[in-house]
């Protein structure tokens, strides 16, 4: 088989140290046979840069501080500025509360993962949807 | 504690009754602690035929203290309930405080937001949307007014969750507040948790510096508040296994990573030239209660009377120094966003846990907080829920109930002996800065995480709700949301701070600073002068930074 392994790049916009969420789903990826790019602490250019440089599938936002709107908005902004945002699926996991969520996907997040997900949900989410 | 006959005697009838067991079906499920030590079916005087009395147990105020550490427990004085707390800014943390005040609480925790962690000021971009909401915002000394405002400071503690980057500048403005405001520190009650794990592995660092230099500073806050007797009232440190052992270490590494890291700080101030008894008496420590209730309170007991061990190994002479006193939350990561009523009772079977281990202080958690702060409401239920404890239930009338359990006894000897190992093993690697920068810790965390999640996916650890008995993720509880204009508010404050004072003083006091910081002195008594001109804690901190360089951790996936 040579078809090409998904790429994922994990990040965290801003500066809150909830780190266990992130670690924790990018093991589980990279568990499931994807390429995973552990970005950790990154701000909204640092993200972009390394998602287009990295060429990435996913670029998964791991978000602990209430601050999601914010810092997701900025993410999606950037992304369509470069022109990029169609290429790239965009998820979103952390303390979120639910009420959030369709906002969220209006704002062209793919999906919300909030407390007590399993992480199979998010593999067999990506391995359905991402843009090949 | 029985005689050789005696045992000899109950050694025949367990063999009896065995029999009678052999052929009965037990359930398909491991009898293991949370830890995974194995459970037996039952314990008897033969799970205890080593034990002393005198030297294993004794008497509650007595080494080695497994019974609690003041000799009248809960029958003097009920522990603090302290509810750690903050959001927005200052001022509505001030009126969410005085609103549990008045409702009971009888000690105050300030929870600071990212950006008081990672000494950021909110006139920095990096962090600006992070203002006041996930604690309350405190970056100079206005904060500090503005939060303990018609606080009686002086009769009542105050926890400031800040840690060793932080602690020097969120204090100080502590300190220089209360001064200005007519009290005496040198009696102030109150603690800094200044735990150097707590922004390393409980959280990452945000632009910190590296650990040698962060365990520096947490010991330049103990030495400048006990020992030189500036603030001899205060803990100037709280070791809190809660944090890490929330990202999924076992009770027996949560005791193994506190005890390790207890030990390079009071290494480090006897390199400095001070006695052990000198401070040992006013640290303090921050455990979690978790979900396993019997391995929990095994592990307060025997967290006792290793401490005792090792201040007897540290020639500790005082006895007031052998205590070992702390502070309980129950277990964040054991509430679920699915069903969160049911947190309720999860929070009160903890703190129970909490209580029959003989904690000084508990913090209960709210119900919603998988989801958001606590709302009001929820915070309310959370410490009516130890008012249940105190007032209703009658379980204080004696103290330690639990011992002489044979399986509370002989779990309590399990885990002391494996902590023993555990910080064995830690201290191997070195002091508890070469075991972060090394990335040991890091492994040690990574590998917790991973456990859980095949844990909880694999169904060996049930989390109603979750993965039994599931139900969608759906909020059916109102969130609490943090004041969106806090950062207009900070950046105005700051603003205003910066109008006001001195700046030429300032930049000289910062210069002072620089130097010694270079020279490695104790940062706190200029930092006491900066503040009081005005610094704030992001200022002070780039001078850390700028001195010491940013530190990377070595994280693990």
């Amino acid at each position: 088989m040579n078809e090409k392994k998904v790429r994922v790049l994990m990040s965290k916009p801003g500066i809150d140290g909830h780190w266990r969420g992130g670690i924790v789903v990018s093991r589980a990826l990279r568990d499931a046979g994807m390429e995973l790019i552990f970005g950790g602490f990154q701000n909204v250019q640092q993200i972009v840069e390394a998602a287009i440089q990295e060429d990435v599938d996913v670029i998964g936002l791991s978000i602990h501080s209430g601050a999601h709107f914010a810092y997701t908005q900025d993410v999606i902004d950037l992304l369509k500025e470069k022109g990029v945002f169609e290429d790239i699926m965009i998820l979103l996991g952390g303390v979120i509360p639910a009420k959030d969520f369709p906002k969220l996907r209006e704002m062209g997040v793919a999906n919300v993962y909030g407390p007590g997900t399993i992480t199979k949900d998010i593999v067999d989410f990506i391995r359905t949807n991402v843009k090949k | 504690m029985f005689d050789k006959n005696y045992l000899e005697k109950v050694r025949q009838e367990k063999e009896k009754w065995e029999k009678l067991y052999e052929n009965l079906k037990e359930r398909d499920v491991k009898f293991v602690t949370d830890s995974e030590i194995p459970i037996k079916n039952l314990y008897t005087p033969l799970d205890l035929k080593d034990k002393d009395y005198m030297n294993d147990i004794n008497f509650p105020g007595m080494a080695p203290y497994t019974r609690g550490v003041y000799p009248s427990m809960y029958r003097g004085r009920l522990w603090t309930m302290r509810l750690f707390s903050g959001h927005g800014t200052p001022e509505e943390t001030n009126k969410r405080w005085k609103f549990l005040y008045e409702n009971g609480e009888t000690g105050f925790s300030a929870a600071v937001d990212a950006l008081t962690f990672n000494g950021i000021d909110p006139t920095n971009p990096d962090g600006a949307p992070e203002v006041g909401t996930s604690g309350v915002p405190l970056y100079c000394i206005d904060s500090l007014f503005a939060l303990t405002e018609d606080i009686p400071i002086d009769k009542i503690s105050v926890a400031l969750v800040v840690e060793p980057f932080t602690s020097a500048p969120v204090c100080a403005m502590y300190f220089n507040m209360a001064k200005i405001r007519g009290y005496d520190i040198s009696k102030l009650m109150g603690t800094t948790q200044n735990d150097i794990l707590t922004m390393t592995v409980g959280y990452i660092p945000y632009k910190n510096c590296p650990p040698n230099h962060i365990l520096r500073l947490a010991c330049d806050f103990i030495e400048w508040t006990v020992p030189m007797k500036n603030v001899p009232r205060w803990h100037p440190i709280n070791f809190t296994g809660y944090n890490y052992r929330e990202g999924g270490i076992d009770a027996v590494q949560e005791l193994g990573f506190v005890f390790a890291s207890a030990c390079s700080h009071i290494d480090n101030l006897i390199e400095r030239g001070w006695k052990v008894d000198d401070f040992v008496g006013r640290l303090a420590f921050h455990l979690a209660a978790h979900k396993d209730f019997f391995e929990e309170i095994a592990k307060f007991r025997a967290a006792r009377r290793i401490w005792y061990k090792l201040m007897k190994k540290y020639d500790a002479k005082d006895p007031k120094n052998f205590g070992f006193r702390f502070h309980v939350q129950t277990a964040g990561s054991s509430l679920t966003a699915q069903l969160p009523k049911v947190n309720i009772v999860r929070t009160a079977i903890q703190a129970l846990e909490a209580n029959l281990g003989g904690c000084q202080s508990l913090h209960t958690n709210s119900y919603d907080e998988a989801i958001c702060l606590p709302s009001e409401e929820a915070a309310l239920v959370a410490l009516r829920t130890q008012q249940v404890i105190s007032d209703e239930s009658r379980i204080h009338n004696t103290i330690d109930p639990l011992a002489g359990s044979y399986f509370v006894e002989w779990l309590t000897d399990e885990i002391e002996e494996k902590v023993w190992k555990y910080m064995d093993k830690i201290q191997k690697v070195g002091s508890i800065d070469k075991a972060l920068s090394t990335g040991f810790l890091y492994k040690e965390m990574r590998d917790a995480f991973h456990k859980r999640r095949m844990r909880i996916e694999n169904n060996e650890e049930i989390m109603l709700g979750v993965n039994k008995y599931p139900v969608p993720y759906d909020d059916v509880t109102d969130v609490f949301r943090t004041n969106k204009e806090a950062i207009a508010i900070e950046v105005e404050r700051i603003n205003k701070l910066k109008a006001r004072r001195d700046n030429a003083k300032l930049e000289k006091i910062l210069d002072k600073l620089r130097n010694v910081c270079e020279k490695e002195e104790n940062v706190m008594p200029i930092v006491m002068d900066a503040t009081k001109e005005g610094a704030t804690v992001g200022e002070i901190c780039d001078i850390y930074r700028e001195v010491w360089g940013i530190w990377e951790p070595p994280l693990a996936i």
